[in-house]
């Protein structure tokens, strides 16, 4: 092997929580530490001297990467200081930007330079909308009482599409679709080059059902039920933090859905789906266990996080706070909002509104770029460590 | 001095329960004609009290204190300047390793023992009436200024270590300025914390510390042509560096090779030199010598496949240091750092590498980053030593983001391409790079050349240098500093591969040791490891046949010798072992508290029961500095020791002279063994040579012992170690049941 190390990875990587990574003497100590890592497939030593050594094209293919969970075991038994947990997540955040698409957007998301941009675009995007909808005039508080922010973008009198609901699609469905395209652009290339690395041999393909139900399905709900994060010895509460969002996510989309479908769909021909729903609403019931959950959640690992860092276990990085401010920011924008029309105070509901729906765009927009893009990247590193496993990979003769 | 000799038996430790004491007493009054007395703890402060008390009333001034090991209670048994305290060990090598009595042999259990230690009585009572006051050897003129050879930074440390401490010295060196190799080093170690970063080269500052010391003298382009004499008076002719001088010293000529020169069959080496004995009147003299000459770089062609001297991308760590030094890094942006040649076959460092070369190759490895911020370097090792505060240097330059470092095998370079395998990225390296530096070791000064020029009966060169691989030390671990040369001593790189930090704690060092053997020769006292002693060997030259065994077997080259031969001591250079008395077949040479007459008047005190098969009688002489001790600590650890051993303590086995042995065996003992020091390539001996030379002496002797119709098993020689206190009493009792089975000695009685 011709090793060329790449000097700017490694600068990047100091930058993004590595900047221990170089004290690293090999000692192993964090593969045996590692609840996630097994016998035959040991990590994240071999990746520290990667990252070490710069050596950015071993680590971007590496599924060890992405199956780590940070729990921060192997940080907390370094001998060395070298927080490999912090490594490896500064490994990924390269791995997001580099498997990105389109590119100019992964690179402007990887830094806390790129922040003001970030909240510019979606703000502007958004503000720009309101303001040639017409519909950034205040309401009367009868109306505001009545439609509660559903003719934030005004009102017209086609009846098959709410105005507000068109702009609103515009934009979020706009924002949904280029995630939707990056990531798939980026799940693939990773897991071409996962098989490469691994060795795989392009004759022996599953099925896409097969590939859905023997690997896909069993991961995600190995995930759900986050068995490997009660592999953690460190960190307990961050399971109880993470599951909590976890699920605040899941009532959320449920919620997001049902409005969607009572509002596009049921509304046409039923017209009290339009509007707000009363507090005792089973759907609102569960938006707003949702909503707490997903503070109580993230406020679980805010403090987690700062708490670690106040400890000097692990190293504050933007790709870390961005994800957690962003959230957070989500759910307070939204309850907050929720409050300010239940008291009919109109105008600060109305500027509230606006930032969820560009925290909300946000969320979604730079979903694979950010630290959310675990949500699509480790799920193909599970899917491909069950893979690798399977007859398809592994002559069952061999053994 | 009048002697006034009383013997003191305590009878506490259990010593007056185990023994009849009365009995004893009677030995010392009866047939040792010694006046005796008892004391229930004679260390206690009653007990040194009526010590006192029997100097100052009965004017005692000869103690015999028969109670512990004489290793222990030194202060509480010193009766002063004016008085002898000799000791019997009644208690470590008697009662505490007597054992137990086996069922229905109490009686002659108690018996045995009384005579044992009648035996201790009887030997310690022939030592305190043979024993003489010692008189300290004083020196005819003493200087005390010290000469330190090589101006590089041991030399300046230790020549201003030494001026602060009082001395006057001088430093010669052989190049036209100070500071030796430091002079081409770009950056140092980090010598202060948190020692992450190099430092500024501060070789300037030192020498600029040196040269405006009062009491330094410092001669450049100057080397030594022959030092003579001895410590205190060191007679050191100086000469133009490179220069030839008729002062020059001469090699050493044996006797075979002079009978050559004598015929005209061989060229003389010695041609147009004066001989080694002739005094130079124009020397200069000194009191001691600090040897600092340092290192020069090994040579690393010997290893092919990484190519040095057909690659011209291969260097050596020296020769990158002076391209960095004359700037000439430009265009080196990646840089592979090897530190062991071994490819497959082993994975050790260059030779004479140490632990220097690991951090030399760190320092360079920053070199090439300060040199470039996008240049690379790749350290390639088997081991990285970074010992002490060096660690954390290591651990600064590991935070680099240049610097890659791999344990690895490396396997070849071709061209610039380095290949490595085994290394801790899990698959075999290619390497592409501008240079190749190989760490190659520091070869000592002393390893092809005599460098110290003496003008000894020995000749020019330290002795058995190859034992160290040239490095000039006598014993690394036990006696750091020390040479084979009394007066002399070494530090930096011709020591040890050492850094800059490491040097100046060493030179220090040195500088004392100088200074302590200056003193002690003013004193007229040994220096280490007999350090005080007053003793000295004596000759009595009339019946000296000239045999030079003496001269020959001197382990320190103490003694010179005139042209007929006849020993010419030197006792400022002498450590005061006796191999000289062990040596001579004359028996002419002794101290005063330790000589052929004394051991042997021992020897001849012991009691042999005749006619009686279960009291044989076995000599042992065991080494005081680590088999004695070992034998105590046996006996504090409660080991049985076979009754019939007798011990005799000696300075060193070196010291044993054969005609014991023969006395033991024709008073009808039944068996000695000699119990010293290992010896070898890592030997222990505290004179160095001693019990290699007692071992040869023992073979000789079983050779004469078979011609008597002796039996040559009857004599031994063992070697054991300070720590091996736990096997020492099987040693000795296996030997004993060997005795046994050989029966009694047949010369019992005659």
């Amino acid at each position: 092997m011709n090793v060329q190390p790449d000097l700017d990875f490694i600068r990047y990587l100091k930058t993004a929580g590595g900047d221990t990574m170089k004290k690293c003497y090999q000692c192993a100590t964090c593969s045996v530490m590692c609840p996630l890592s097994t016998d035959e497939n040991p990590f994240p030593r071999q990746e520290m001297i990667w990252s070490g050594w710069g050596m950015k094209d071993k680590l971007i293919g590496d599924p060890n990467v992405f199956l780590c969970h940070q729990c921060g075991d192997c940080t907390a038994y370094c001998p060395r200081g070298a927080k490999p947990g912090d490594v490896l997540g500064a490994v990924r955040a390269y791995a997001y930007t580099a498997l990105g698409w389109p590119t100019g957007l992964a690179k402007l998301a990887s830094t806390a330079k790129g922040l003001p941009m970030l909240i510019a675009i979606p703000s502007v995007i958004i503000f720009v909308l309101w303001a040639i909808s017409g519909g950034m005039v205040i309401p009367t508080s009868e109306d505001f009482a009545k439609y509660g922010y559903q003719r934030f973008f005004g009102y017209w009198d086609f009846h098959w599409l709410a105005k507000n609901v068109a702009f609103i699609d515009f934009f979020m469905l706009g924002a949904v679709g280029l995630a939707v395209v990056g990531s798939y652009k980026g799940v693939t290339n990773l897991w071409k080059q996962m098989c490469k690395r691994e060795g795989v041999n392009p004759d022996f393909k599953p099925s896409l059902v097969q590939l859905a139900r023997d690997f896909v399905w069993p991961s995600i709900i190995e995930i759900v039920q986050h068995n490997r994060f009660r592999e953690c010895g460190t960190n307990r509460n961050r399971e109880i933090g993470h599951k909590a969002l976890m699920w605040s996510f899941i009532g959320l989309f449920i919620v997001t859905l049902w409005s969607m479908f009572a509002n596009d769909v049921l509304g046409l021909w039923i017209p009290s789906f339009h509007g707000p729903m009363t507090i005792w609403n089973p759907v609102k019931i569960l938006a707003n266990v949702s909503a707490i959950a997903m503070i109580v959640g993230c406020g679980i690992l805010w403090m987690n996080r700062s708490k670690s860092e106040a400890e000097g276990n692990i190293t504050p990085t933007f790709y870390d706070w961005f994800l957690i401010w962003e959230i957070m920011a989500v759910a307070v924008t939204g309850i907050l909002a929720q409050y300010l029309r239940w008291a009919g105070l109109i105008t600060p509901g109305y500027i509230i509104y606006y930032f969820h729906l560009v925290t909300v765009m946000m969320l979604f927009m730079y979903m694979p770029y950010t630290k959310f893009a675990h949500l699509i990247y480790r799920t193909t590193a599970m899917t491909f460590e069950r893979y690798r496993d399977s007859s398809f990979v592994k002559n069952p003769l061999d053994k | 001095m009048d002697k006034k000799i009383c013997t003191y038996i305590c009878t506490g430790c259990g010593i007056g329960e185990a023994l009849d004491i009365e009995a004893l007493s009677a030995v010392v009054t009866g047939e040792m004609s010694q006046e005796c007395k008892t004391h229930a703890c004679l260390c206690g402060s009653e007990g040194q009290a009526f010590l006192k008390q029997e100097k100052k009333a009965e004017g005692i001034n000869t103690f015999t204190i028969c109670a512990c090991s004489p290793r222990v209670m030194q202060n509480e048994f010193e009766m002063g300047d004016d008085c002898i305290t000799v000791r019997g060990n009644l208690r470590e090598q008697v009662i505490w390793t007597a054992g137990d009595a086996e069922e229905g042999q109490e009686d002659s259990h108690k018996e045995w023992l009384q005579e044992t230690a009648s035996d201790y009585v009887r030997m310690a009572c022939t030592r305190a009436s043979k024993t003489e006051m010692p008189e300290a050897y004083e020196m005819e003129s003493m200087n005390k200024e010290i000469l330190v050879m090589g101006g590089g930074i041991a030399g300046i440390t230790a020549a201003v270590e030494a001026a602060k401490a009082g001395s006057k010295v001088t430093i010669i060196e052989k190049a036209a300025v100070l500071g030796g190799k430091a002079n081409g080093w770009v950056k140092q170690f980090p010598t202060s914390h948190p020692y992450a970063e190099l430092e500024e080269n501060s070789i300037a500052s030192m020498i600029a510390e040196a040269e405006s010391d009062s009491n330094i003298t410092i001669k450049t382009s100057t080397e030594v042509a022959r030092i003579g004499g001895s410590p205190g008076d060191f007679k050191v002719t100086l000469k133009a560096a490179d220069a030839d001088s008729e002062w020059d010293a001469p090699a050493k000529v044996g006797v075979d090779e002079q009978d050559l020169i004598d015929k005209g069959e061989k060229e003389d080496p010695n041609e147009g030199l004066k001989p080694y004995g002739e005094v130079n009147e124009k020397a200069d003299t000194f009191g001691a010598v600090v040897l600092a000459t340092g290192w020069v770089p090994a040579d690393v062609s010997e290893y092919e496949h990484l190519g040095y001297g057909s690659n011209d991308k291969v260097v050596t760590n020296a020769e990158f240091e002076a391209m960095a030094k004359n700037g000439k890094l430009e265009g080196i942006n990646n840089v592979a750092f090897v530190m062991s040649p071994g490819a497959e076959e082993h994975d050790e460092d260059f030779p004479y590498a140490s632990s220097v070369t690991s951090m030399v190759a760190l320092k360079q490895a920053k070199y090439v980053r300060e040199n470039n911020d996008d240049a690379k370097a790749y350290i390639l090792y088997q081991h990285m030593r970074t010992p002490g505060n060096m660690e954390l240097f290591y651990k600064g330059v590991q935070l680099d983001d240049g610097i890659f470092m791999t344990k690895a095998t490396v396997t070849g370079v071709e061209g610039g391409t380095v290949h490595a395998k085994d290394t801790l990225l899990g698959e075999d390296l290619e390497l592409d790079v501008d240079l190749v530096v190989l760490a190659a070791g520091m070869v000592p000064t002393t390893k092809d050349a005599n460098i110290i020029n003496l003008a000894y009966r020995q000749g020019p060169a330290f002795l058995d240098l190859d034992l160290f691989d040239g490095y000039a030390d006598s014993h690394f671990i036990c006696f750091p500093y020390e040479t084979r040369r009394t007066g002399i001593y070494a530090c930096g790189g011709v020591r040890k591969a050492m850094n800059m930090q490491e040097t100046i704690d060493d030179a220090t060092g040195a500088a004392l040791k100088a200074i302590q053997a200056i003193e002690s020769a003013d004193h007229g006292v040994s220096v280490h490891p007999r350090s005080g002693d007053k003793t000295y060997p004596e000759f009595f030259m009339q019946r000296c046949t000239q045999c030079k065994r003496c001269t020959e077997e001197c382990p320190f080259g103490a003694l010179d010798d005139d042209e007929k031969g006849t020993p010419l001591p030197n006792p400022s250079r002498c450590r005061r072992c006796g191999t000289c008395m062990g040596a001579c077949p004359e028996r002419i040479i002794g101290f005063k508290d330790y000589n052929i007459d004394l051991i042997a008047s021992m020897i001849k005190s012991i009691e042999v029961p005749e006619d009686d098969d279960d009291k044989l009688r076995i000599l042992i002489f065991a080494c005081e500095n680590d088999a004695y001790p070992a034998l105590d600590m046996a006996g504090m650890r409660k080991h049985k020791l076979n009754h019939m051993i007798r011990f005799i303590p000696v300075r060193c086995l070196g010291s044993v002279n054969m005609a014991w042995i023969r006395d033991a065996l024709s008073a009808g003992l039944d068996g000695a063994m000699l119990l010293g020091c290992s010896y070898g390539d890592d030997y222990q001996c505290h004179f160095v040579k001693g019990s290699e030379i007692a071992s040869t002496r023992m073979e000789n002797i079983g050779d004469t012992l078979s011609s008597l119709g002796l039996e040559p098993e009857r004599v031994r020689s063992e070697s054991v170690a300070i720590t091996d206190y736990d096997k020492v009493a099987d040693l000795v009792n296996d030997f004993v049941d060997e005795i046994v089975e050989l029966g009694p000695n047949p010369f019992k009685g005659f």
